[in-house]
């Protein structure tokens, strides 16, 4: 080990240091995945947690605040999981840039806590080694101790600490062990020197390097941080964006190259060799390990999780069990928050004059609020179980069996869930897809989850299908109406990985990346962090999408009520919406599509339908309830049915409602995008703003071109074959 | 999968241990770390083939050369013991790099 002849070279004049209590403590949190790095966040901050984005990208920027056992305000900012700092995934990249200081928003770290596994310290003190040289005060927290002790892996702390140079504080997150400690080794870090480099390059390759290092200081960087980014640059190919407009970095870098060559050293792997080389003296150090015979209880797991045949057994039970709670078990929930609000709406609608203003409060406002709760039963649940998959080490199991199946359309095994999930809603599904760490496979991923027909399809599917399909019963007891159902679904999840296969090769092109996935060993999920997760997803989802919805249910709400048309005050009730409804903007924009829907075979009022259920699909049933007169509750659903087939077309008297429509207008409804929720939670999945805008208009446009090229083609088709 | 992977001119790093204490009694000729048994060992002798990317990404997982890795299982992909963690690779990673089969004791003593 060599002594360390660390330059104390300040770039930019520190934070004068307040007193305890007064300046805010900021802390960066950064480790390898599966470390536990998340269960020390929410063990560290609770629900004091505030999730937004990094500026202009998908990474999820995640902020909590606690105070430490003396009453230091500490604000804790949880860093997307990296291997190392050498940036290959657009998460590692945002690390770097908050890491050494250059985040867009300009938050600088005062502290950065390494999370290390340490049943896997070897492979962790890698990262750990990078981020003791960027220059600021660095803590290691050793998690998952009671993991190592149970491998036999015993650890030396104070020779760790002699070795690293910095504070370790041993903990298990998931028990709360260590948390206090941990706070009070970050508040004595910062009053330490600045960690730097513990081993020392051969001097012909520290020669080498300087040209680099010395255009990297000039640059802003501290010595040490400079050191680092040399090393690391050479390991890598590209230049990343915020190193590229460093002048003359670039040729500094390709002459250093050489010159190592010509010494017999590969320039790639001198980073690897010299961390991992001193890695391997440091555990020999501070780490022994009890020979352990016999398969670890993980590998015994592994025998069966991923054998050829129980493998992919167990993996198609464990999704059902998922399908099944999101689809069924949300269900009793979900029709509770819906007779609430319906309930609390006629309440208030009672204590208002009937007019206007109650029409706005319970159809829209009331309405709207209920389109936004209805949704968290679902979220929660999803989100709970992939929680339990996650943490329990299943998922990296299941992406490792899907990744054959979903690499031949270009995407990733963790594709998978979120796919899944999308049989019951596209929301949920779509907020699913943080699990894909690649942007172009998560994007893809997003682009086709609505495609897979959701749970609101189901009521246009009913409604037609049991009107139109004769409920024959076909050999071998397959019933006709049942397999027409089956048939909507396997269209939307065929379409779902065509067009996944399509976007892969077009605008979200990129290499397909060979697997490289790390199995983490098998462990019991925490409560608390599943708690925290479900909690904070739910929130996020109603503040962000939520929003939305309201504002485009009001929206909708007015398109259907104004402008007030006259109405027959001597007619039913029922006529008397009819009328309204045709006359309202929402009517008029039905006559004003009609010429476009009249090639599908539909007519003004399939059109009216339509418009309103832009919004969600299911509107579609009540809409049509409320045009033909019988009302739009869920009982008239017979009587709707008998109405469409008795409907004629005024000048030439054939029935308007054909098998072959009714067929065509459902598979309209298979790719047609008419969900706001989904619109909503896209924006927000892509990136936000105009990124997320503009992701979220392709895919609305593109099923919308779908829906309206299948619906014509089938029309077409079946009148050509005389049907 | 198709392994007609011709053999990767060898680094010129040879002096990477690949025995144990006790000797060899022969020593296995290189190959592709997709043509080893599971249950064997290995020592990584280079990830030329692999794509600058992806070997920069397995060296930092701690897969570089000199590394050496046991086969777990290759029943699926293949999953490896790398300084102790899990870490499956796809089919065209394992193609793409080469190693230096070791003799596992109890292997070596059976032929």
């Amino acid at each position: 080990m060599s002594e360390v002849a660390a330059p104390v070279v300040e770039p930019t004049p520190p934070t004068p240091r307040a007193p305890a209590n007064e300046a805010v403590l900021r802390l960066a949190l950064v480790g390898n995945p599966n470390t536990g790095k998340t269960t020390l966040f929410n063990a560290l901050t609770g629900l004091r947690q505030r999730v937004g984005n990094f500026a202009g990208v998908t990474v999820e920027r995640v902020e909590g605040f606690f105070r430490t056992t003396s009453g230091r305000r500490v604000s804790c900012l949880d860093l997307p999981g990296s291997y190392s700092l050498s940036a290959s995934s657009p998460d590692e990249q945002i690390a770097l840039e908050v890491l050494l200081g250059r985040a867009r928003d300009g938050w600088r770290p005062d502290v950065i806590v390494v999370v290390a596994d340490a049943a896997h310290l070897e492979r962790n003190l890698f990262l750990a080694s990078q981020v003791i040289e960027l220059g600021v005060p660095v803590v290691i927290a050793l998690n998952q101790m009671d993991a190592a002790e149970a491998k036999g892996i015993s650890i030396d702390v104070p020779e760790l600490i002699d070795a690293l140079g910095v504070p370790v504080v041993p903990l298990v997150a998931k028990r709360g062990q260590g948390i206090d400690a941990l706070g009070r080794a970050c508040e004595i870090a910062v009053t330490l020197p600045a960690p730097s480099r513990r081993f020392t390059l051969a001097p012909a390759v520290t020669e080498a390097l300087a040209p680099m290092v010395e255009r990297l200081e000039a640059n802003g960087l501290t010595t040490s941080a400079a050191e680092l980014e040399a090393l690391r640059l050479l390991s890598i190919q590209h230049l990343e964006p915020h190193v590229a407009e460093v002048p003359g970095l670039d040729e500094a870098r390709r002459h250093a190259a050489v010159t190592l060559g010509q010494i017999g050293i590969a320039p790639q792997r001198l980073e690897s060799d010299s961390r991992y080389g001193w890695i391997g003296e440091v555990v020999a150090r501070a780490v022994t390990t009890k020979e352990q015979y016999g398969r670890s209880l993980s590998d015994r797991i592994d025998g069966v999780v991923l054998h050829r045949v129980l493998g992919p057994v167990l993996f198609i039970a464990l999704m059902a069990i998922v399908f099944q709670s999101v689809f069924t078990w949300a269900a009793p929930m979900q029709d509770a928050i819906e007779g609430l609000i319906a309930t609390l709406g006629t309440l208030v609608g009672a204590v208002l004059p009937e007019g206007d203003l109650r029409s706005l409060v319970v159809d829209g406002i009331f309405a709207g609020v209920g389109g936004v709760l209805v949704f968290l039963p679902q979220i929660s649940i999803l989100f709970l179980v992939i929680g339990i998959l996650e943490d329990s080490g299943y998922m990296a199991r299941a992406a490792f069996l899907m990744d054959r199946v979903m690499r031949r359309v270009g995407l990733h095994g963790r594709s998978f869930i979120p796919m899944l999930s999308g049989y019951a809603c596209a929301v949920p599904g779509i907020m699913a897809t943080r699990v894909i760490e690649n942007r172009q496979d998560r994007l893809a991923t997003i682009m086709v989850v609505p495609l897979m027909s959701c749970s609101a399809r189901l009521p246009v599917y009913t409604l037609l299908i049991g009107t139109f399909v004769p409920a024959s019963t076909l050999p071998l007891g397959f019933g006709l109406q049942g397999l027409t159902l089956l048939g909507m679904y396997l269209l939307g999840t065929l379409a779902a990985l065509g067009v996944a296969a399509i976007f892969k090769r077009t605008l979200l092109k990129g290499p397909v990346r060979p697997m490289i996935l790390e199995l983490p060993a098998y462990r019991w999920p925490s409560v608390r962090t599943l708690g925290v997760t479900v909690w904070q997803r739910a929130m996020l989802f109603v503040r962000r999408a939520g929003t939305v919805i309201m504002a485009l249910s009001i929206v909708l709400w007015a398109m259907a009520t104004y402008p007030r048309t006259s109405v027959d005050p001597s007619e039913p009730e029922v006529v008397q919406a009819e009328q309204q409804l045709e006359g309202s903007a929402l009517g008029q924009v039905g006559k004003l599509i009609e010429p476009l829907v009249r090639p599908l075979g539909y007519d003004w009022k399939i059109g009216v339908s339509i418009a309103a259920s832009f919004a969600a699909r299911e509107v579609f049933v009540s809409t049509m309830g409320t045009i033909y007169g019988v009302g739009s509750d869920e009982e008239n659903v017979q009587a709707l049915g008998d109405r469409l087939r008795a409907e004629r077309n005024p000048e030439t008297g054939e029935p308007v409602y054909t098998t072959l429509v009714a067929l065509g207008l459902m598979v309209f409804y298979v790719f047609a995008l008419m969900c706001m929720s989904t619109t909503a939670i896209t924006v927000r999945e892509a990136g936000g703003g105009k990124l997320g805008w503009s992701w979220a208009a392709i895919q609305f446009g593109y099923m919308l071109a779908l829906a309206y090229g299948a619906a014509w083609l089938v029309y077409t088709v079946g009148r050509a074959l005389g049907y | 999968m198709s392994l007609s992977v011709s053999l990767p001119v060898l680094p010129t790093a040879p002096s990477v241990a690949t025995g144990g204490p006790d000797g060899l009694l022969e020593a296995a000729r290189p190959c592709t770390l997709s043509q080893c048994r599971p249950g064997s060992r290995a020592t990584v002798l280079g990830l030329d083939d692999c794509g600058s990317d992806e070997a920069c990404r397995l060296r930092a997982l701690g897969l570089c050369e000199g590394t050496a890795v046991s086969i777990v299982d290759s029943r699926h992909a293949m999953v490896l013991d790398v300084r102790g963690t899990r870490l499956a690779l796809g089919s065209a990673l394992t193609a793409g790099i080469t190693v230096q089969p070791l003799p596992a004791a109890a292997r070596s003593a059976r032929g």
